[in-house]
């Protein structure tokens, strides 16, 4: 396990990197800002957005050091020793721990346990910590907001900020109650961080950066552009509507539709912002709602939150947090 | 609604602060405290914020500015220019195809003189697909602004306060530019500058506009009987522009401890006689590669326009640089070298001074270790002059081919 004084150590000489992956709208962008702004030294954060809808894969980087050189740079970050992962149904889309040295930590927002975890990511190098922070956002900010909760998680394996620092920091980014509930959320998640410690540190001082990651190699190169500009639909480079993609891959709830409660008057049909809500002709010649489409759906309530009559209900889809780490090591 | 960061900027600023937020805020930050009449901007990405940012500085009150809402950015630079011709310290911002959408007017604003500051989010041109990420698009257009390049939050914060300063001191608009996402969104610590200071480096002087007191034709056709001298009139004006950008950053410097010049310079007396060249975030990225890689130094172009021709003569001679890696984020299609390269060649013309450039980075793909180190290494083998001068680096030829890399 990691020392606040080795930390410091480490800072004085090296950088320490940081990579947050969430989707669009989780705050993943925010969490990576605030370690920044919580962190004594020099820091830099970017992110690796653009026009992503809400639910698309993001990432972003932090680069953390008491020496002002070593963060001049403004790469993105290809070594990271702490990589957080707000969502974990990210874990099968994207490679999470791509660049993590041996003994680099992965923080994941999940019910899953760490052995699990290493099944999924294929590695049994890395130090797992798992927070079921979902329930904790849910609890106590009412939303399945979990990007300062993520943050106790680092605070408790990473020692780089104290909570006092992150709460200074959260104070003055978010308001009042909000910047509150936030602090007490991030409490909660320092206690309850499930920590599967391998016995390896990372080693600060070697670049683990995969040479040339940054070219997405496997994607066509300019050779194999028909005309540059121009793209058209076919198996080698755009294989599928958009319709084909599993946008309901994450979420925190099951939609669940009542038949027989059910007025057809298509409210949800309206609103549903992913065309997720079924319906189909009758005989009458009238459109009757069938179903949820939960290849789609990604569970915003819209749906349930319109319906007049109460026919849509949710159910969340996460069971109880798991541990692989032995009671007697701190698991649950 | 109010932005965070911006709280900072609600009250005055009695001291150096230090604090956090990404280019955009500060951008606006800047601004706020040079005290701009009027603000005339239509949003793009990656700029949007630092007018957010204004914005909410004018809803709260304490930015006594015309904040103007206007239909595209072609309005934007009409209204812009036409209200720092009428004596208004004017600030606009935009990117990429907003640039573009602003060309009919940029012309004129150099014409006519107008001290208009604007600050650039640089992003690339829509060509052959959208990006909204970083390119320096702004050097494929040349048409008399000055231009000042910053490589962080700090750097294009303190460049909002200097690009008035050399705005009015010269008469000619200027624009400011960081590389966009790269550092309009990515949050860096920062020291604000107390408003005393700003004030006091930013003084609002009397100058030459439309007034009824004082009737003329701004702009007005001439035949050619006239026109050739009005060009040559510019050009005289243009001359002092260098030194009037340079005792900016002198004056800046003694306010507030961050001294700035034209061209700045890093580990030049170095064993391979070598050197990087390039401008904005990417000096960050070589600097930090540099605490691991001692024998090759950096040349960082600051002013890019009026572009500092005798001052890079200067410093290859005075530490005899034999070879310039130039690290350019944009490219020509037509010339034998794109835009950045062909200043610097221009330069070097009388020297013998040995070169290439390496188009990186388009279209923000991260510019890293590996390209610094094959560019070094390409040098190297580099003895004359002949050839393409210019090398894609950082491009898949393939699937799993790079173009002129092994590896």
């Amino acid at each position: 396990m990691l020392t606040p004084e080795h930390i410091k150590e480490i800072l004085n000489e090296y950088t320490i990197n940081l990579r947050f992956h969430a989707r669009g709208g989780q705050g993943g962008v925010t969490a990576s800002n605030l370690c920044v702004e919580a962190f004594y030294g020099y820091g830099v954060c970017q992110p690796k957005f653009g026009a992503e809808r809400m639910g698309s894969p993001t990432e972003s980087y932090v680069r953390l050091s008491a020496n002002a050189d070593l963060v001049r740079s403004n790469e993105q970050v290809y070594g990271p020793h702490f990589v957080s992962v707000l969502d974990e149904s990210l874990l099968s889309e994207v490679d999470v721990t791509a660049g993590v040295p041996k003994g680099g930590w992965l923080i994941v927002n999940t019910v899953m346990d760490q052995l699990t975890i290493q099944e999924a990511v294929k590695r049994k190098d890395i130090n797992i910590a798992t927070i079921d922070a979902t329930r904790i956002a849910l609890d106590v900010l009412g939303r399945n907001i979990t990007n300062t909760i993520i943050l106790g998680a680092l605070i408790r394996i990473s020692h780089l900020f104290t909570l006092e620092e992150l709460s200074n920091a959260i104070m003055k980014r978010f308001k009042g109650a909000i910047a509150g509930k936030n602090i007490e959320a991030i409490k909660q998640a320092i206690e309850e961080t499930c920590i599967f410690d391998i016995g390896v540190d990372p080693d600060f001082t070697v670049d683990t950066k995969v040479p040339w990651q940054q070219l997405d190699l496997g994607l066509p190169g300019y050779k194999e552009l028909d005309k540059a500009g121009v793209w058209y639909c076919d198996e080698e480079v755009i294989p599928v509507g958009s319709d084909q993609v599993n946008t309901g891959s994450w979420g925190e709830w099951d939609m669940i539709w009542d038949a027989e409660t059910c007025t057809n008057c298509a409210q949800c049909w309206f609103i549903c912002p992913d065309f997720a809500i079924l319906r189909e002709k009758g005989e009458d010649g009238k459109y009757h709602m069938i179903g949820i489409d939960i290849f789609h759906c990604k569970s915003c309530l819209n749906c349930l939150n319109i319906c007049p009559v109460q026919a849509i209900s949710k159910k969340l889809k996460q069971g109880p947090a798991a541990c692989a780490v032995p009671e007697e090591s701190g698991g649950i | 609604m109010s932005v965070e960061p911006m709280k900072l900027f609600f009250k005055e600023i009695k001291e150096p602060i230090e604090t956090a937020m990404i280019g955009n805020y500060a951008v606006a930050g800047g601004v706020t405290q040079t005290d701009p009449d009027v603000i005339c901007a239509f949003p793009i990405t990656p700029q949007t914020q630092s007018v957010e940012g204004l914005s909410d500085v004018v809803h709260q009150g304490r930015l006594k500015a015309a904040f103007v809402n206007v239909e595209s950015e072609l309005a934007a630079i009409s209204y812009s220019t036409a209200a720092c011709a009428a004596g208004a310290r004017t600030f606009t911002a935009t990117a990429s195809q907003g640039y573009l959408l602003m060309s009919e007017a940029l012309p004129m604003a150099v014409g006519w003189r107008v001290p208009l500051t604007m600050m650039i989010s640089a992003r690339a041109f829509n060509a052959p697909n959208l990006s909204i990420w970083n390119s320096w698009e702004y050097v494929l257009t040349d048409y008399g602004w000055n231009c000042m390049v910053s490589e962080n939050v700090q750097e294009t914060y303190d460049a909002a306060i200097l690009s008035v300063m050399i705005s009015d001191n010269s008469l000619f608009p200027t624009m400011f530019v960081h590389d966009g996402f790269i550092i309009s969104h990515s949050v860096q610590k920062l020291w604000l500058i107390p408003d005393e200071v700003v004030r006091r480096l930013t003084p609002k002087k009397h100058r030459h506009t439309i007034t009824t007191k004082h009737p003329g034709v701004w702009g007005g056709i001439v035949t050619p009987s006239f026109f050739m001298e009005g060009r040559k009139n510019l050009d005289e004006a243009k001359k002092p522009v260098l030194n009037i950008m340079k005792k900016a950053f002198e004056e800046f410097g003694k306010a507030t401890g961050r001294h700035y010049n034209l061209i700045e310079t890093y580990n030049l007396d170095n064993s391979s006689r070598m050197a990087f060249i390039t401008m904005g975030s990417m000096c960050g990225n070589i600097i930090s590669w540099m605490t691991k890689n001692k024998d090759i130094g950096l040349i960082k172009i600051r002013a890019y326009r009026p572009f500092p021709y005798e001052e890079l003569q200067k410093i290859v001679q005075e530490h005899n640089i034999e070879k310039l890696i130039i690290l350019e984020k944009s490219d020509s299609l037509n010339n034998l070298l794109p835009p950045f390269s062909t200043s610097i060649a221009t330069a070097l013309y009388p020297l013998k001074t040995l070169f290439r450039c390496f188009i990186v980075g388009l279209g923000g793909r991260d510019v890293t270790r590996d390209e610094f180190a094959v560019a070094k290494k390409k040098m190297e083998s580099v003895n004359d002059m002949k050839g393409q001068l210019y090398t894609y680096l950082g491009v898949r030829e393939t699937k799993n081919k790079i173009y002129e890399v092994n590896r």
